[in-house]
C-alpha cells in the first residue's frame, strides 16, 4: 500500500535520511527502530507530509503523495501520532476526536468515536481537558485515538509506549493490538524497546544515519552485526555485553 | 434553570429591549440614539474581529482596509450604477471580502508578522482610494452618497431605520460567529492555536480555515463599512480607512471580551456610550485617556473581559459552554 523509493531529506548540511526504500503491504505491522537521530521520526514526518523530501518518490495506494499536503494525506487513509503528544488546546477529549473524524473520515459517528475511546480505555476521561488532565498514558493513548478517528489504513506511531512503566506499557501494547486487529491497519511503529517490537511486529526495519540497514524479522534483524554496531559499536551481542 | 436555557432568556430580552425599547425610549432623541449608532458600527467591526483573532487565531491591525473598502464598494456602486441601497450594502461587503483575498499570502505569518502585514495591506488600499479619483472622487471623497430608502412606509433613511439596519447587522454577525464557535470547523479552528500541524495530519485544511474567517471577518467588516457610508452620506480615504476604524474595535472587544461572542458588543456600546455620555461632558478635551486607564484596568484585572467578569465565569472553565 505504501511504497518509498531513494527517499532523501536534508536539513541544511545534514543528511537525515538518504536513499530510503522500503515498502509497506496492507494489514502489515512493521516496527521501525534505530539509534536516537537515525532519522525515523523524519521518515515518519516526510510519510505524513510535515516535511518535504528533497528527493525520491512516496506512493500510497498507487497515488503519489509528493505534492500532497498532510490534510489530503490524512484523507487518503495515513493516520500518525506524534512522540511528543499533541492534544488540542482548549478541546475535550471527546472533542479531539471528533475534530479528527469529522475532517480526516469526513463523518460525525459517535459511535465509533466511544468505541475508539473503550479501546483506548479513555472513556471516563471523554469530557476532561486533553491539555491539562490527562496523564502520560492517556495523553499516549489519545494521541493513538485522533490518528483512529481519522479511519486511516496506514498507522504511524511513534515511540507511544516511551516514559510508560512496564505494567502500563504491557497494557497499552495490549491495546494497540487490539487496535490493529479491530481495524485491520497496516501499522508502523517506532519504538526502542526490543522485546515489544518482537511482540508487535513480525519484520523491523533498521535506521541508522538515515539509511536502512536491515530489513526482516525481529530474530533475524537483531542478530545481525551491523544492527548491533549501529546501537553498540560492538560486532556481536557477546562483545557488546 | 440551565445554564443555556438562562443565557437564552437572557439574550430574548436584550433583543427585547432593543428591537422595540431602544427605538421607544430614544427615538426621539436623534443624539442619543446617534450615539447608539456610531457604538453599534463599532460593535459590527468589533465582532468580525474578534471572529477572526478568537477562531482565527490571528490579530488583525488592518480592519480598516475592509470597513473602507467596503463602504466605497457600495457607495459607488450606489451612486455610479444606481444599484438599490441595500443590494449595495451586500456587495459592499463581498468587495471587502474580495480585497481581503489579496491578504491571504499573508496567511502563513504568524503572530506580529501578520498583523504589520494586513497593516500593510490596509495602507494600499487606503492610498488606491485617494488615487482612483474618477471613481472614489480622489482625496475630496463622495458627497451625497444614497441613504437608506423607505420600506413598505418605513423609512430606513432615519436615524431609528439607521439603528435597526447597523442592529440587525450585528446580531446577525454575532449569531454566525456563534454558530461557527459551536461547529466542528470552530472547534478545529480552537484546535489549531496551539499546535496547528497536529491538526493537519488528522485532515484538517488549516490555511483554508484560517483563509475562510478571513475573508468571513472582511465581508461583515465591509458591510458594517457601507452600512456607515449611507448612514452619513459622505466618505473620504482618511475617514473610510481611518486607524480608528481598528483601534475602537479592538478597544472594545478586548474591553468586552474578545473570547465571548456578546463581548465586544458589550464592549463596543460601553466604552462609547460611557465615553460620550459620561466622560466627554466632564473632561471635553482628553476624555478618551479616562477610557484608556479602564482599558488597562481592566486588562490587568480581568483580561478576559467585561463578559467574563459580569458572568463571574472565567472564560477558561467556560468552554465547554462554547464549544
Amino acid at each position: 500500500m505504501l511504497t518509498l523509493k531513494g527517499v532523501q531529506v536534508n536539513f541544511g548540511g545534514v543528511q537525515a535520511l538518504k536513499s530510503a526504500s522500503f515498502s509497506v503491504a496492507e494489514g502489515e505491522s512493521i516496527g521501525l527502530v534505530g539509534p536516537n537521530g537515525a532519522g525515523k521520526t523524519t521518515l515518519f514526518n516526510v510519510i505524513s507530509g510535515v516535511v518535504r523530501p528533497t528527493a525520491g518518490r512516496l506512493d500510497f495506494r498507487g497515488t503519489s503523495l509528493l505534492k500532497l499536503p498532510e490534510w489530503k494525506r490524512a484523507r487518503l487513509g495515513i493516520g500518525r501520532s506524534f512522540q511528543i503528544p499533541r492534544p488540542f488546546g482548549h478541546c475535550t477529549v471527546r472533542e479531539n476526536l471528533l475534530v479528527a473524524q469529522r475532517f480526516g473520515a469526513g463523518k460525525r459517528d459517535l459511535r465509533r468515536i466511544d468505541e475508539i475511546l473503550d479501546i483506548l480505555n479513555l472513556r471516563d476521561k471523554a469530557d476532561r481537558d486533553a491539555t491539562t488532565e490527562l496523564a502520560l498514558t492517556e495523553h499516549k493513548a489519545l494521541e493513538v485515538g485522533k490518528a483512529l478517528a481519522t479511519e486511516p489504513s496506514l498507522l504511524l506511531l511513534d515511540e507511544v509506549l516511551a516514559g510508560l512503566e512496564t505494567s502500563g506499557k504491557r497494557a497499552f501494547m495490549e491495546r494497540l493490538a487490539a487496535v490493529r486487529d479491530r481495524y485491520r491497519l497496516a501499522m508502523v511503529i517506532i519504538e526502542h524497546d526490543i522485546a515489544t517490537i518482537a511482540a508487535l511486529c513480525p519484520r523491523v526495519l533498521v535506521l541508522n544515519f538515515g539509511q536502512i540497514i536491515a530489513d526482516g524479522s525481529p530474530d533475524a534483524v537483531f542478530r545481525d552485526p551491523e544492527v548491533i554496531r549501529s546501537y553498540t559499536g560492538e560486532t556481536t551481542l557477546a562483545e557488546a555485553s | 434553570m440551565s445554564n443555556s436555557l438562562m443565557n437564552r432568556i437572557l439574550l430574548a430580552v436584550a433583543l427585547a429591549v432593543a428591537y422595540v425599547g431602544v427605538p421607544l425610549v430614544f427615538g426621539g432623541n436623534a443624539y442619543v440614539l446617534g450615539l447608539i449608532v456610531a457604538a453599534l458600527t463599532i460593535a459590527g467591526v468589533a465582532v468580525a474581529w474578534a471572529l477572526l483573532g478568537n477562531l482565527g487565531g490571528m490579530v488583525s491591525f488592518g480592519h480598516a482596509a475592509f470597513f473602507g473598502v467596503g463602504s466605497y464598494t457600495s457607495a459607488v456602486l450606489a451612486m455610479k450604477l444606481g444599484v438599490p441601497v441595500f443590494a449595495a450594502m451586500l456587495l459592499g461587503g463581498l468587495g471587502a471580502a474580495v480585497s481581503s483575498i489579496a491578504m491571504l499570502p499573508a496567511l502563513r505569518l504568524r503572530g506580529p508578522y501578520f498583523a504589520l502585514a494586513i497593516l500593510a495591506y490596509a495602507h494600499i488600499f487606503q492610498i488606491l482610494a485617494t488615487e482612483m479619483t474618477p471613481i472614489t472622487g480622489g482625496a475630496g471623497g463622495l458627497l451625497s452618497i444614497p441613504r437608506f430608502p423607505t420600506v413598505l412606509g418605513f423609512d430606513f433613511g432615519d436615524k431609528t431605520g439607521g439603528y435597526l439596519i447597523v442592529l440587525t447587522i450585528v446580531v446577525l454577525a454575532a449569531l454566525a460567529y456563534d454558530a461557527i464557535r459551536r461547529s466542528t470547523w470552530g472547534l478545529a479552528l480552537k484546535a489549531m492555536h496551539d499546535t496547528e500541524v497536529a491538526t493537519r495530519v488528522v485532515g484538517v485544511p488549516s490555511t483554508h480555515l484560517k483563509a475562510a474567517m478571513l475573508v468571513l471577518s472582511a465581508f461583515i467588516t465591509g458591510v458594517v463599512g457601507a452600512f456607515n457610508a449611507h448612514f452619513i452620506s459622505f466618505l473620504d480615504p482618511d475617514y473610510a480607512f481611518s486607524s480608528g476604524w481598528t483601534v475602537l474595535p479592538i478597544a472594545a472587544a478586548i474591553f468586552g471580551g474578545y473570547r465571548t461572542v456578546w463581548g465586544p458588543v458589550v464592549g463596543a456600546l460601553a466604552i462609547y456610550l460611557v465615553d460620550q455620555l459620561l466622560f466627554k461632558p466632564i473632561l471635553p478635551h482628553g476624555h478618551q485617556m479616562i477610557l484608556g486607564v479602564l482599558l488597562c484596568a481592566m486588562i490587568l484585572f480581568s483580561p478576559g473581559g467585561l463578559m467574563p467578569a459580569l458572568s463571574r465565569r472565567p472564560v477558561k472553565e467556560n468552554r465547554h459552554a462554547h464549544a
